[in-house]
């Protein structure tokens, strides 16, 4: 099964436009969704989970036309959004069965049988009959996960999962993600790049609604291996660097500025070649497309 | 600081719209109420009281700031949540700024702004009353003189009492505010206050409990009208309304509790973020892993989704929302007020005089509606609640992912509040069977309250939710939603009053009507169920329609919505729509071809304008001379079951004029649509000279004139044929059990003058002429005619009543023959033939249902047996016996003292609830079963026994009325109302206790007062009341009952006996050769009174007069062993009030009044030891008496015999010492 997306386009009543001529195929395994904020992402994978409407384009998965069979979408589909709430006054269990009936598991037998792995798996077992109110950010939103993976979905948005896990938390789910990830289109959303060079056969790089890159990250990172060049800067003269260079990345090590530049020949002035990471990908793509222009 | 928060706090308001808004709201409504006749506030303006008289400014203010009490909330709860809803409280409370000027600038900040606002109010009454003359429309106070202008009769109710509510609302609405942090808990505080008010306003019923009613409304709404109840239209139209007395009290009772509230918050209000509420938070419980997640494996679970899946994700669905709202606290909150209010009225309910009704299930049912206001609250919270529910906590796009069909979603919601609506209802039948168990009453009637309440509340609810659901979806703004609904009333409401009242417009139209015991819910039920399925329909479509356009996933622009909902139009949908739309304009059609087709329909303008037509085309002929019935004889066939009856036979009409006529004007019934189907006279036909077919008015030409003091016959049969259902008010008078119809369904002689507007505003409003309410007692044509109308004097009567086999049918006279038979339709039918012996007045009843008898007999002074017949409701045996009593103390006491009963026999038959009186016909009383029959008289020592004294009251007019019709002039009511009820009042007084005498006294008084409150044209002495209930009734039993007490019972009831001899069976063709007037009754009181009492006939009777009595000053001291002297120093006062109430002191002249002394009995009542008529001459008046037991209270007319406003002033309670001097 393939999600063949062309040529979506959005612009909200304010005027922005979410989503510029977007066309993506997304095959079965992981696929990284990678922008910073508001590039698109979220309205990209609001799209794909039926709760909204582009104003031109198509979205296909397999021979279910996304649009207008929102039904059938929706039986195979696991979504987590970016941001949710809880009823505060319910506890863990009671809601996740409660979906889990609206997800069609009608079989209390095996509803239990599931929900209770789900709760295990996400590590919420034993805070299962605490009102929802009560948890944490973190618990909320692997709760939010659990959800999202009841009945076997075929198809899994999962929009900025990470954020608000804690390193150990964030391992599990994505070992839990690459788990299902197998016969089964996982979308995820993030502006972390770690999470997809770690996860993702497949990726794209959307910036203001449109796409920048698509392809596998190892294509990515083979396509700026020996363009990037780094260099540590005193702090005093970087914005001569500012000008001089078009930066795609700058960060303090230990105090000082450390910048990576991309050029496909040694830019001297101390440059040294460094291997490029998907981070540089992705900055090349967002801050550097207009030194790759020129 | 503080300037600076309030400041703050003005700033943030000048910015927002909705401070605009607000005003806008108030000023709109406000300047609507005073320059339009559609929107309408309080109604106590018309007729005598000036629409910008200082007393309807006063009242209309007060109405205004409570009524929007919403406005209030919307401003002053919100000024501290504000802060934590929008996060900014770690911002503001880590400034400088103190707690106290925090919160008070706050406080004040805001209410300033409240003030602000409500300054609409008296700004829009002052535009309103300048400009509303120059207006394109007329206001109702269009062609009236309005009073001058005066800035201060706006500006003071406004000070005194509309900022004061104000700031009561306001500090407790801040309160609830800033203390919950929650919106909801200020919603539900402006509930428990409009409850307050609904109590106090419950309280009421019950006359002692008006001081504590008064103190109890935290809107001072009570004080106002209790402080005011007795200001007559000349005070109302010139005086302000102080701010005095227990309205003072009122409003320092609650401004002092509003302080306590705001010192509350303060100490209550924590200037922290993180509260530390009463319940500790539960604290996070650590993960305690006992096994490793990576080891775990999710099975696969088998997905299903068809029409079983859907039906079990529905039902999942609907019981989460349903336990969600039992959970809210604010739904268990107006629950629990809602209850308690319930529990209140029962306390109250259905009082007469005081007195209870049994609490037999129809009387619950009616209680239990009183929850409506509460479900409405309910049903509109709730259904934006739950069509919000998942994006309120921002559960909404994992919900709108679900492969849940999007029908489910919108009818689990609707199902999840059924439920709690089907839960409620059954509480609401357990409150009620709590109640009748508490009553001790055990005949719970439980398929009468599921019938009800499953129903018509239901369907109530239903359609409400339904319509809520369509108007929240379709605002996609939670509050727009809430205000839109809110203009949904505010519309259904005035386009009612701008006269689109076809039930087909009116939302959720169709009662159930009122539930008798004897005739159920009869023939409503039709009207209801086709009604129902109409708006069921309607409601239907609107579902449709929202579950098309409900909001799913992130977007909600109307255009987006649109797009989608196109997919959503599944077959099954849009058949269930198609479905709807059919019914809806089936119904619609059936309905209107029942209501405009089948019947007659006219909105109440053209009710109106009918009227005025009728006068305007017909009113010459009014005082034509026509001959008078001097025999009727009729066949009447009811059909209960149809509701239909036809009547056949004849009238014997007589010139009694010295002159030939050649015409007969007849009327028929048009109020009742009732149809002649054949009309002639003398055997021969008469000719059809003119007609109007719309007024039912036919002149027609004898073959040859009628000679003077000539006969003819005139042969007629009409027929009421009820066909379908009406659009309004349907006939409750030809019902399937317990008809009760009289003698004007039948055909009338010429113009009708009852079918007249009567009310000048309305005359005013239709370009005619004020008018009269009755003829003067000097006018001839008055004089020849007696109460019962200008059709005859007495008539012979006979007839026979045919009626369903079960059926017992009663008309006046002496039963025949009775027999049973088939009529030419062949069904079985039950026959009665009455006849009279004696002539008696042209007015007639016929009763049939399926009755009980119970039956007695009374033999007179004179050994004359009289049959006692009371035909009841099976169930409603309660007070049979206490009705046979009085009517036999009745027969015993009237024929002893005024003459002899002039029939062999008394019925009284029960009718159903719709109307609430009893009815005195010759030897027969239709009795109505809402009263009388179900009243419960739980302790004898203490509730008046209301069915003993109605049934007093209607033997009396055996003889005042029957005995003695009097002339239709200007007093009539003297003679045949304020008789009986003094002859009922003189049973009562022989067999009551003078406390119950008392405190019947004190209601008859009370309700004289309030009623000259509220006279619209003028009040009148009672020697000339105009059909004014409040004079001959309520006047009447004070004044007749001090007469008696002024001059003895044996003087008036000579005075009767001689006025009964000299005037009995009066008339034209009487000895008298006319009718008796007040003025000729007046005459024998005069004989009878004693020269130095002569001034109280003038000064009670052919005045208005009304006494101030107070004691001052009451003290004793010891004489001796066991006597004591007590001295007395009291003021006396005596007004006389013109017809507007306007009053002027008047010399006291030489006055009689009761002075009394009270003793502390036994038992710790007061009782009297001491009461003499004392002779008063001036305001100031000193007395000693002395007394031989410890005196306790004492003061000048204790028992409050005269009228006299502050009743309560009259008695002072003792102290031992010698008087000031």
């Amino acid at each position: 099964m393939q999600l063949i997306i062309q040529h979506l386009n959005k612009t909200y009543s304010n005027g922005v436009q979410a989503l510029k001529d977007v066309s993506l195929t997304i095959n079965q395994g992981m696929f990284g969704l990678l922008g910073p904020n508001g590039a698109g992402k979220s309205s990209l994978m609001r799209t794909i989970a039926t709760l909204q409407e582009p104003d031109s384009g198509s979205i296909q998965l397999g021979d279910t036309n996304v649009l207008t069979q929102k039904d059938e979408v929706r039986r195979v589909l696991g979504y987590l959004p970016q941001e949710f709430g809880v009823y505060p006054k319910v506890d863990a269990e009671t809601l996740l069965n409660h979906l889990a009936v609206l997800k069609g598991i009608t079989n209390s037998g095996e509803r239990k049988e599931v929900v209770k792995a789900l709760l295990q798996k996400t590590n919420l077992y034993d805070a299962r009959k605490k009102n929802l109110g009560g948890y944490s950010g973190g618990m909320k939103q692997r709760f939010g996960i659990a959800q999202a993976l009841l009945a076997n979905p075929k198809l899994i948005i999962v929009d900025e999962p990470t954020a608000g896990l804690d390193p150990a938390e964030r391992n599990r789910f994505l070992n839990l993600l690459s788990e299902i990830g197998e016969n089964t289109i996982v979308i995820l959303s993030t502006h972390i790049v770690e999470d997809v060079k770690e996860l993702c056969s497949d990726m794209a790089i959307i910036n203001k609604g449109q796409v920048l890159y698509k392809g596998s990250p190892l294509q990515a990172l083979s396509d700026i291996e020996g363009k990037i060049w780094e260099k540590r800067v005193p702090k005093a003269e970087l914005e001569a660097y500012r000008q001089q260079y078009t930066i795609i990345s700058e960060k303090l090590v230990g105090g000082t500025p450390v910048i990576h530049v991309m050029a496909d020949t040694d830019p001297g002035d101390g440059f040294v070649a460094i291997p490029g990471d998907l981070e540089d990908v992705y900055f090349s793509h967002i801050f550097g497309r207009q030194a790759v222009a020129v | 600081m503080l300037k600076e928060m309030i400041r703050f706090e003005l700033d943030y308001r000048k910015k927002r719209p909705a401070t605009y808004l607000y005003f806008g709201i108030l000023f709109l409504l406000c300047f609507f109420a005073v320059t339009s006749k559609y929107v309408v506030i309080g109604g106590v303006a018309g007729g005598q009281i000036i629409e910008n008289s200082p007393y309807n400014l006063a009242f209309m203010t007060t109405i205004m700031t409570f009524a929007l009490t919403f406005i209030v909330s919307a401003i002053m709860g919100v000024p501290v949540l504000r802060d934590f809803e929008h996060k900014t409280d770690s911002l503001m409370f880590t400034t400088p700024v103190s707690r106290f000027a925090y919160l008070f600038g706050r406080f004040f900040g805001s209410f300033l702004v409240t003030v602000l606002v409500f300054c609409a109010v008296w700004i829009a009454f002052i535009v309103g009353f300048s400009i509303g003359k120059y207006l394109p429309w007329e206001p109702s106070w269009a062609s009236k003189e309005i009073l001058p202008f005066n800035f201060w009769h706006y500006i003071q109710p406004f000070l005194t009492l509309g900022i004061t509510s104000i700031f009561i609302q306001s500090a407790l609405y801040f309160a609830a505010g800033t203390l919950s942090r929650q919106t909801i808990v200020i919603y539900v505080q402006g509930i428990v206050l409009l409850v307050m008010y609904q109590v106090a306003d419950t309280m009421l019923e019950d006359l002692d409990n008006k001081t504590l009613a008064a103190l109890l409304d935290p809107f001072g709404m009570r004080a106002f009208t209790v402080y005011t109840e007795y200001w007559s239209p000349a005070e109302k139209n010139s005086q302000l309304v102080p701010l005095e007395g227990l309205l003072l009290w009122n409003r320092l009772i609650w401004v002092g509790f509003a302080l306590l509230v705001l010192a509350g918050t303060y100490w209550g209000f924590s200037f922290n973020v993180v509260r530390t509420g009463w319940r500790k938070a539960k604290a996070v419980v650590a993960d305690k892993t006992s096994f490793r997640p990576e080891s775990v494996t999710i099975p696969v679970a088998r997905q299903v989704l068809n029409a079983g899946s859907y039906l079990r994700m529905l039902l999942q669905q609907a019981l989460f929302y349903a336990r969600m709202i039992i959970r809210d606290v604010p739904f268990v909150g107006i629950v629990v007020v809602g209850l308690i209010n319930l529990i209140v009225g029962a306390f109250y309910f259905d009082k007469m005089y005081g007195t209870s009704s049994y609490p037999i299930t129809a009387n619950v049912l009616g209680l239990l509606n009183e929850f409506d206001l509460f479900f409405l609250i309910i049903a509109i919270f709730y259904s934006g609640e739950l069509i919000w529910r998942e994006r309120s906590v921002n559960f909404n796009l994992i919900m709108d992912a679900l492969p849940v069909p999007d029908w489910v979603n919108l009818v689990a919601k609707f199902i999840g509040l059924l439920l709690i609506y089907l839960g409620l209802l059954l509480v609401l039948i357990v409150v009620g069977m709590g109640v009748q168990a508490a009553n001790g009453y055990f005949n719970f009637e439980l398929p009468l309250y599921f019938q009800t309440l499953y129903t018509s509340t239901l369907f109530f609810l239903i359609a409400y939710t339904l319509l809520a659901f369509f108007v929240q979806i379709m605002a996609n703004n939670k509050f727009i939603g809430y205000a839109l609904m809110f203009v949904f009333f505010i519309v259904t409401f005035t386009i009612g009053a701008m006269g689109i009242q076809h039930p087909l417009f009116m939302f959720n139209s169709g009662s159930l009507g009122e539930y008798s015991d004897m005739n159920r819910y009869g023939h409503f039920v039709t009207r209801f169920s086709w009604m129902k399925l109409y708006w069921f329909s309607f409601v239907c479509i609107l579902f449709s329609v929202s579950v098309v356009l409900a909001v799913r996933g992130s977007e909600a622009a109307m255009r987006t919505r649109l797009r989608i909902g196109r997919l959503r139009l599944s077959r099954p949908l849009v058949t269930f729509t198609l479905v709807t739309i059919i019914a809806f304009t089936g119904t619609g059609f059936y309905v209107y071809y029942n209501t405009n087709q089948l019947n007659t329909y006219r909105t109440q303008e053209e009710e109106e304008q009918w009227a005025v037509d009728y006068e305007k085309t017909l009113k010459k002929f009014e005082h034509l001379p026509q001959p008078k019935i001097i025999e009727s004889n009729l066949k009447v066939e009811l059909y209960p079951g149809d509701r239909d009856f036809t009547a056949e036979g004849f009238y014997w009409l007589k010139n009694k004029t010295d002159r030939p006529m050649a015409d007969i004007h007849i009327q028929e019934d048009v109020v009742n649509a009732v149809k002649t189907d054949y009309l002639h006279f003398g055997g021969g036909e008469a000719k059809v000279k003119q007609q109007w077919k719309d007024f039912g008015y036919t002149i027609y030409q004898l073959p040859q004139p009628l000679a003077a003091g000539d006969s003819v016959k005139m042969n007629f049969r009409v027929s009421f044929t009820t066909k379908g259902f009406q659009a309004k008010g349907s006939n409750t008078s030809v019902v399937q059990n317990g008809t009760f119809i009289n003698n004007t369904y039948f055909p009338s002689i010429g113009y009708a003058e009852q079918a007249e507007l009567g009310d000048d505003d309305l005359r005013r409003k239709h370009k005619l002429p004020e008018k009269e309410r009755m003829m003067e007692q000097t006018d001839p044509r008055g004089l020849s005619q007696n109460l019962f109308g200008n059709d005859a004097d007495y008539i012979r009567f006979q007839m026979v009543v045919g009626t369903e086999p079960e059926q017992i049918a009663i008309a006046p006279g002496y039963l025949q023959k009775e027999w049973t038979g088939k009529d030419s339709t062949g069904s079985d039918r039950r026959y009665f033939h009455y006849q009279m012996d004696v002539p008696m007045v042209n007015f007639y009843s016929i009763v049939s249902a399926r009755y009980e008898v119970k039956r007695d007999k009374w033999v007179g002074p004179d050994g004359k047996a009289v049959n006692l017949e009371i035909y009841y409701n099976k169930g409603h045996e309660y007070n049979l016996e206490t009705m046979l009593t009085s009517m036999k103390k009745s027969l015993d006491y009237f024929s002893k003292s005024f003459g002899p009963y002039q029939y062999r026999q008394l019925r009284i038959m029960e009718f159903p609830r719709y109307s609430s009186f009893a009815q005195s016909f010759a030897n027969t009383v239709p009795f109505s079963e809402g009263i009388g029959f179900i009243q419960k008289i739980s302790d004898p020592e203490k509730d008046l026994d209301m069915p003993y004294y109605v049934t007093a009251h209607e033997i009396g007019h055996q003889w005042w009325g029957h005995q003695v019709p009097e002339a239709s002039v200007k007093g009539n009511a003297m003679l045949s109302e304020t008789q009986s009820q003094y002859s009922a009042l003189m049973v009562m007084k022989h067999t009551f206790s003078p406390e119950l005498m008392q405190k019947f006294l004190k209601y008859e008084m009370d309700k004289y007062l309030q009623g000259r409150a509220m006279e619209r044209k003028k009040e009148q002495p009672l020697v000339l009341t105009e059909g004014q209930g409040y004079i001959h009734y309520n006047k009447g039993s004070v004044i007749m009952y001090a007469l008696q007490d002024y001059i003895g019972e044996d003087k008036v009831n000579a005075a009767l006996r001689n006025f009964l001899a000299d005037w009995q069976y009066p008339g034209p063709d009487s000895k008298q050769k006319r009718y008796p007037t007040s003025r000729d009754l007046l005459g024998y009181f005069k004989a009878q009174t004693p020269d130095s009492l002569q001034y109280v006939i003038t000064d009670w009777f052919e005045n208005i007069t009304l006494y101030e009595n107070k004691t001052t000053e009451a003290s004793y001291t010891r004489k001796g062993d066991k006597q004591y002297e007590v001295t007395l120093k009291f003021t006396s006062e005596k007004y006389v009030a013109d017809s507007a109430g306007n009053e002027k002191p008047v010399s006291l002249g030489t006055q009689w009044v009761d002075v009394g002394v009270y003793t502390k009995g036994e038992d710790g009542k007061d009782k009297l030891v001491y009461l003499q008529k004392h002779k008063v001459t001036g305001k100031d008046n000193t007395v000693k008496v002395l007394v031989n037991a410890q005196p306790a209270k004492a003061g000048v007319d204790p028992i409050n015999k005269l009228i006299d406003r502050h009743p309560d002033d009259n008695t002072k309670s003792v102290i031992e010492g010698s008087p000031t001097t």
